[in-house]
């Protein structure tokens, strides 16, 4: 991009320069004319066109049952309940350590129920039941804080979750945690076919993930940004800045839920390690390495982690230490995260945008006249 | 009867090595603002190397002083550097020390590997005796554990009530801008803080390791009682910390040995309780 920019802006420095022929003057104001319609179009298409090409990739690449259909699998559920932490944290400013263990309680709620001769659909509806009924309830303790104090009690909230798992035994099966070997049918969908079960899960995926993006655009969505920036301010304006926070944290854990059940559909076995302190921190890990306030970062940092653990865990033994320290380094030197620099791409072409109008409309009127009002551009060699 | 009262000492045996990891906890939190999530893992990795101590030199003691050392030492490199660097942005504070966790368990368990430790105390220490009270045999060792926690407690409560250092920490907590401009060197009393809190959390992690035992996942064990002790007792409040203690490490004493299934749930317990009514904590200001 950056050769394309001088390229198209030298041209008329040069023309002025030297005086030469309109024609020339004209075919390079052509080709910033060309060059900016297409950056206009990336800025309105680039999204939706990233978004088939993934979706495509992941079908194509989902037919197979092997190693990377597995893997794909868990960054799909994680990158969900990874979206659904950055939808309260990003947005209401909500940052829960605590996730991991909603994402427990949805895949506990199904196996339980199955154990207990539930049809597996019943079950799902349990489930997904339990985890909203646990969020309503929850969220009126939770949401009374924010800041540190939100941090530290859903951290509590997570472990005594795990600790449920963990101990007691008669409901849970304890360490061993508790397999599911029959998965929901409905008509011609039925779950326990791998490739429909794959499917199954890129589309809840690709679901949740429209449904959080729709939430964030929508009026609900800038208003919980202003609790974040602003609460008082909002408060004045007369909105219920408590119910706001309410909201988010309810469709946050319910999502997380979600993703609990395709976790426990995928693995076929759910144990309290899943929803552990380091499963936690894992959650929040995705995050902020894909960048806090962005839904889609965070699932690209689902798909990092997914990979460090699976893959780096086989070649580097201290891959632990690896993923603290990268935590350290992208809070110290990256705040955005990973979005961060596909954000910063998006501000660069607009700025050039905003300096291809300027050069075209100069083109059109004046051909090589000297461009005064915008910063000389630097010619890469 | 003596069941239930060996459960109460055993309880406040908990509090005491609980006291002495949250009333870093807070007082860091306190005086900097600084959430750090690292400090459960500051208190194992203090008690491996007490253990490690130890084992060379076969004297309890020494193995605790160095300990508190170490962590002391650690403590002040970790604010000089990543603390320093983060610069008062609190959520970046707690993300980085929870990066922190993930590299200070690797590294301990690279070191001493993932079957549990337990350090044993010595000579007379390690004995059991029988308690005028009821006729109660119990481990000398716990009872030393509760004596040091309440020295400490009362050692802070001094240095903290009655000399100018403490004064200083307090205003600190208070309004820190103030005491900038009163002219006091707030770095040195935030590295002195900061020094203090790893060392008490190094120091408990050697007694802790006595009763509780050195294992991987101590550190979330703990930290999870110091979080708790801070949303009941008010996160800041050193006096906060003595109250909270001593309700968590009751409550999680009994719900163990009465309700083995649901223990680590019952600790939630006072913590909603305390949410819903005083979501600042007992002794907790409102706008902390």
């Amino acid at each position: 991009m950056t050769g394309e920019d001088g390229e198209g802006a030298a041209a008329p420095v040069a023309a002025a320069d030297a005086a030469v022929p309109v024609a020339a003057a004209a075919s390079a104001s052509r080709r910033a004319q060309l060059m900016l319609t297409a950056l206009r179009r990336s800025r309105r298409f680039g999204g939706p066109l990233a978004a088939v090409v993934v979706g495509a990739v992941l079908i194509a690449a989902l037919q197979g049952s092997g190693f990377t259909s597995t893997l794909i699998l868990d960054m799909l559920v994680y990158a969900i309940a990874a979206m659904s932490l950055d939808f309260l944290g990003g947005y209401a400013g909500l940052i829960s350590l605590g996730m991991a263990g909603f994402l427990g309680v949805g895949a506990y709620g199904v196996a339980i129920a199955e154990v207990h001769a539930f049809s597996p659909w019943a079950a799902v509806g349990i489930g997904l039941g339990t985890v909203l009924a646990l969020g309503l309830v929850l969220g009126i303790v939770a949401v009374r804080v924010k800041g540190i104090s939100f941090v530290i009690i859903t951290l509590a909230i997570g472990q005594v979750l795990w600790g449920l798992a963990y101990q007691w035994v008669g409901l849970s099966e304890g360490d061993n945690g508790i397999p599911l070997s029959v998965l929901p049918s409905i008509g011609p969908v039925n779950l326990n076919d791998g490739l429909t079960l794959r499917m199954t899960v890129l589309a809840v995926f690709a679901v949740v993930a429209l449904l959080l993006v729709t939430f964030v655009r929508s009026p609900f969505g800038l208003s919980l940004r202003g609790v974040r920036s602003n609460e008082a301010r909002l408060a004045a304006l007369g909105y219920r800045t408590g119910l706001h926070r309410y909201l988010a944290w309810v469709i946050a854990v319910f999502f997380t839920g979600v993703a609990g059940v395709l976790y426990v559909f995928v693995n076929q076995l759910i144990s309290p390690t899943t929803m552990d302190f380091s499963a936690n921190g894992f959650f929040v890990l995705m995050v902020v390495l894909g960048g806090l306030g962005s839904i889609w970062g965070p699932a690209l940092g689902a798909v990092v982690i997914v990979l460090f653990q699976q893959e780096l865990s086989i070649y580097v033994s201290r891959w632990e230490s690896l993923m603290g320290l990268t935590l350290i380094a992208v809070v110290l030197f990256s705040p955005g995260g990973f979005w961060g620099l596909v954000r910063a791409v998006g501000r660069r072409r607009d700025a050039l945008i905003t300096r291809l109008e300027g050069g075209s409309q100069d083109g059109a009127q004046e051909a090589g006249r000297p461009r005064t009002a915008s910063p000389p551009p630097v010619v890469t060699p | 009867m003596p069941q239930f009262l060996a459960q109460t000492l055993n309880g406040l045996t908990l509090a005491g090595i609980i006291f002495l990891v949250s009333s870093g906890f807070t007082l860091v939190f306190g005086v900097m603002r600084v959430t750090n999530l690292s400090h459960g893992a500051v208190y194992l990795l203090g008690g491996y190397i007490g253990y490690s101590v130890i084992g060379v030199t076969h004297n309890f003691f020494y193995g605790l002083a160095a300990a508190a050392v170490a962590m002391a030492t650690f403590g002040l490199l970790l604010e000089r550097t990543l603390i320093t660097w983060l610069g008062r942005s609190e959520m970046s504070e707690l993300l980085a020390t929870l990066g922190l966790i993930y590299v200070i368990d690797d590294v301990t368990l690279a070191i001493w590997g993932g079957s549990p430790l337990t350090i044993n105390l010595p000579g007379v220490l390690g004995k059991s005796s029988t308690l005028p009270l009821d006729g109660v045999v119990y481990p000398n060792g716990r009872i030393f554990i509760l004596g040091v926690s309440i020295v400490v407690a009362l050692g802070l409560y001094y240095l903290l009530r009655r000399t100018r250092v403490g004064a200083i920490i307090r205003a600190g907590v208070d309004d820190r801008e103030m005491v900038n401009a009163l002219g006091i060197n707030v770095r040195l009393v935030f590295s002195l803080v900061f020094m203090l809190g790893a060392l008490l959390a190094g120091f408990a992690g050697v007694l802790g390791g006595t009763v509780l035992g050195l294992y991987t996942g101590a550190d979330s064990d703990i930290l999870l009682f110091a979080l708790a002790v801070v949303i009941v007792g008010g996160l800041g409040s050193y006096e906060g910390a003595i109250l909270g203690s001593i309700v968590i490490g009751l409550v999680d004493t009994y719900g163990t040995a009465y309700f083995p299934a649901v223990a680590y749930s019952i600790l939630f317990l006072p913590v909603i309780a305390v949410l819903l009514v005083k979501p600042q904590g007992l002794l907790g200001r409102p706008n902390t």
